[in-house]
């Protein structure tokens, strides 16, 4: 009884599979070829993802309407919500699908860091536009389908530190972070470059999702510093950024990528006013070889680019320039190992990466909240001097 | 840490605490009248808030409103968050309860249907309301009023505070002083003898849960005005307050006031003490620690049938 049921479902299993190698290996015109991204389509931070997915879906879109390509692209989603648990089903569901060749993400470190080694193991690649953690490159992790389209927060995180003590000349930071994998690593850096500079620091951490943050800013006003840092993302620093005004905290606060969002200042209000946000990525909507793409956007989805959609963009299409190199043979091994030697200039920044997938470049650019509106003020390198 | 200080924070941890004191009101009715924990609560609780977002997205305050229209406003969003509160927790009991009762299933289904209602709940608000979060729309100028202490009282918090007083004295009235409140120490303490001398038991545990749920609600709201509206923004204080209403005595409401301030006052002392990642850690310590001494908590002993 059990051999037959086996039999039955073995047998279209086999001639499925057989049909799916077929098609892989013919290559001809009428293929389709997926490309994933992994990231938070829905729950807290959806925003986020969101900016990146219209970035892909609008590369994908292009590059179908030109016609230039002997295959058909598609996109797949792949909702991690942002956490960690929910990485490894939204990975899998990328692996399982077989004309899926590579993936754009995991958005977030935390998911990032549970989903690479089945992506590893699949050989599947995944190139991310912001997760920035800097333990996620580590040779010893041997995440080697991960390539990091984005400096990592050494970078970031050192922008601040480096902001705060040399152009504000700041005295004391209250350093909070927000317990993620992220936000740790973030203020860890941050911290180890103020501390070089010697300005004095209070280290804090608030938990995401902790129902009432007076408290904590209730502390960081008796604390007596002149400037904060909040490492985490826009969705627990609106709520405490209310909560710092109604203590009447005057001193400057800075965060980073994960609140660089309208959506900060939409939850926020008034209390956002002034905030300093930092971010490795460029404002499209500013810089001069991104008008166009921020015009295209804005038809395309009816709203101004956001943080990453720029970058998101830029990735799709350094793949999609890979999978036309590789003239219709395109298997996810070859294409990984394509992408991870390639160099790419795309609008925003030139993609390349060193032998651990790591991004080749330090850029990062701050951010200051004007009148209601996220305004960019550059290169921080540049505004330090 | 200073004297100042110290009052600070334990100004912070009452407000917080007569929050919780409000939520924990809910777990202890429904378990006083049913011997039930009603895990769905922290839904009840965050429905609520949706309701008094959506009325205030209908009437919309703009900006600065004038004093009385602020009451007003106030006023309103409460009584949507008390409405959707209510009539959660009413559907609740009909739907998910109720056809166990009748067919007399034991504990535990009640327990895993609760928490199957609540899991429900909150992915049909994420899919209904979206699932970013929301800041409720301004509804007054939000200074500080006056000093307690020499901490500065500000008006949400204030009205955090008086209206969790007021919901739980009259609560407190309507319990020792109402024939409803009767019916509901009766059943709590003997449904089956309490049926025999005429009490409907339907009806009171019925409306046992819509008073837990209109309380839960408004607790909803002044939460949302605390932080901001999301679908996942129960379960945190939900479960928090579930300490409470054990620290307190389950099944006791005199006890769930208590043991809700005596929660929020530990956790908010926690921050500048032990710093913002163990507030939950000291709540529960306390949880832990009054049932090392206390098994029935601070103020509780045995109501109604033996567990």
């Amino acid at each position: 009884m059990l051999n037959k049921t086996l039999v039955r479902l073995a047998v279209p299993a086999v001639v499925g599979a057989l049909a799916l190698t077929g098609c892989s290996d013919s290559g001809s015109d009428g293929d389709t070829l997926k490309i994933a991204f992994q990231g938070p389509l829905s729950g807290d931070n959806v925003a986020l993802g969101e900016n990146m997915q219209n970035g892909v879906k609008l590369a994908i879109d292009q590059a179908n309407a030109k016609g230039d390509l002997d295959v058909k692209l598609e996109y797949v989603a792949a909702d991690d919500q942002g956490l960690p648990d929910k990485a490894t089903a939204a990975a899998q569901k990328a692996i399982d699908d077989e004309s899926v060749v590579a993936v754009v993400g995991p958005a977030f470190s935390g998911p990032t860091n549970t989903a690479s080694p089945l992506y590893t193991e699949a050989g599947l690649v995944t190139v991310s536009p912001s997760a920035t953690n800097p333990n996620l490159t580590d040779p010893k992790n041997g995440f080697e389908s991960l390539l990091r389209g984005v400096p990592n927060d050494s970078q970031q995180g050192a922008a601040m530190a480096t902001y705060y003590a040399k152009k504000l000349k700041a005295k004391k930071v209250y350093l909070l972070d927000d317990k993620t994998d992220y936000g740790t690593g973030l203020a860890a850096v941050a911290e180890k470059n103020l501390k070089a500079a010697g300005v004095q620091i209070v280290r804090k951490a608030v938990p995401q999702k902790t129902p009432d943050y007076s408290a904590t800013a209730k502390d960081v006003v008796n604390s007596k510093a002149d400037a904060l840092i909040y490492a985490g993302y826009y969705q627990d620093a609106a709520p405490f950024a209310k909560k710092l005004k109604e203590a009447g905290y005057k001193g400057a606060a800075i965060s980073g990528d994960g609140t660089n969002d309208v959506k900060f200042i939409e939850l926020a209000g008034d209390a956002s006013e002034n905030w300093f946000l930092t971010c490795p990525c460029t404002d499209a909507t500013v810089e001069a070889g991104t008008k166009k793409f921020a015009a295209d956007y804005q038809k395309a989805f009816n709203r101004a680019p956001g943080t990453y959609s720029a970058e998101a963009y830029d990735i799709t299409n350094m793949i999609i320039e890979q999978i036309k190199g590789l003239k219709g043979d395109v298997q996810r091994e070859a294409l990984r190992d394509a992408l991870a030697k390639a160099s790419y200039k795309g609008l925003t920044k030139t993609f390349s990466f060193d032998e651990n997938g790591e991004f080749k470049g330090t850029d990062v650019y701050l951010y200051q909240v004007k009148g209601g509106k996220i305004a960019y003020q550059g290169n921080v390198n540049e505004l330090v001097g | 840490m200073s004297l100042q200080e110290f009052w600070d924070y334990l100004v912070l941890g009452v407000m917080l605490g007569s929050l919780y004191a409000v939520i924990a009101i809910g777990y202890t009715l429904v378990y006083g009248v049913l011997q039930l924990i009603n895990f769905a609560h922290s839904e009840v609780f965050m429905l609520g808030a949706y309701g008094s977002l959506i009325v205030l997205q209908l009437v919309n305050p703009g900006d600065n409103p004038s004093a009385l229209a602020s009451i007003g406003f106030v006023a309103l969003a409460m009584a949507g968050s008390a409405l959707f509160g209510g009539v959660t927790a009413y559907g609740l009991e009909k739907v998910a309860y109720r056809p166990l009762r009748r067919r007399g299933a034991p504990r535990l289904i009640f327990l895993i249907t609760a928490i199957g209602a609540s899991f429900f709940l909150y992915n049909l608000a994420g899919k209904l309301f979206g699932r970013d979060p929301v800041t409720l729309p301004e509804m007054y100028d939000n200074h500080a009023v006056f000093s307690l202490f020499g901490a500065g009282v500000n008006v949400t918090q204030m009205l955090q505070f008086l209206t969790a007083v007021v919901m739980m004295v009259g609560l407190d009235l309507l319990v020792n002083r109402t024939k409803l409140g009767k019916g509901i120490r009766a059943v709590a303490q003997d449904a089956e003898v309490a049926s025999l001398m005429g009490v409907d038991i339907d009806r009171v545990i019925s409306r046992t849960f819509v008073i837990g749920g209109v309380l839960g609600g408004v607790a909803g709201f002044l939460f949302a005005n605390l932080n901001q509206v999301s679908y996942t923004m129960g379960f945190i204080p939900g479960i928090t307050a579930f300490a409470a209403a054990v620290v307190g005595g389950i099944g006791n409401i005199r006890g769930a006031m208590a043991g809700g301030v005596l929660i929020g006052v530990v956790e908010t002392m926690t921050v500048p003490l032990l710093g913002d990642e163990w507030r939950s850690v000291s709540a529960m310590v306390v949880l832990i620690l009054v049932l090392m001494f206390r098994p029935m908590g601070i103020l509780g002993k045995q109501v109604g049938r033996a567990a």
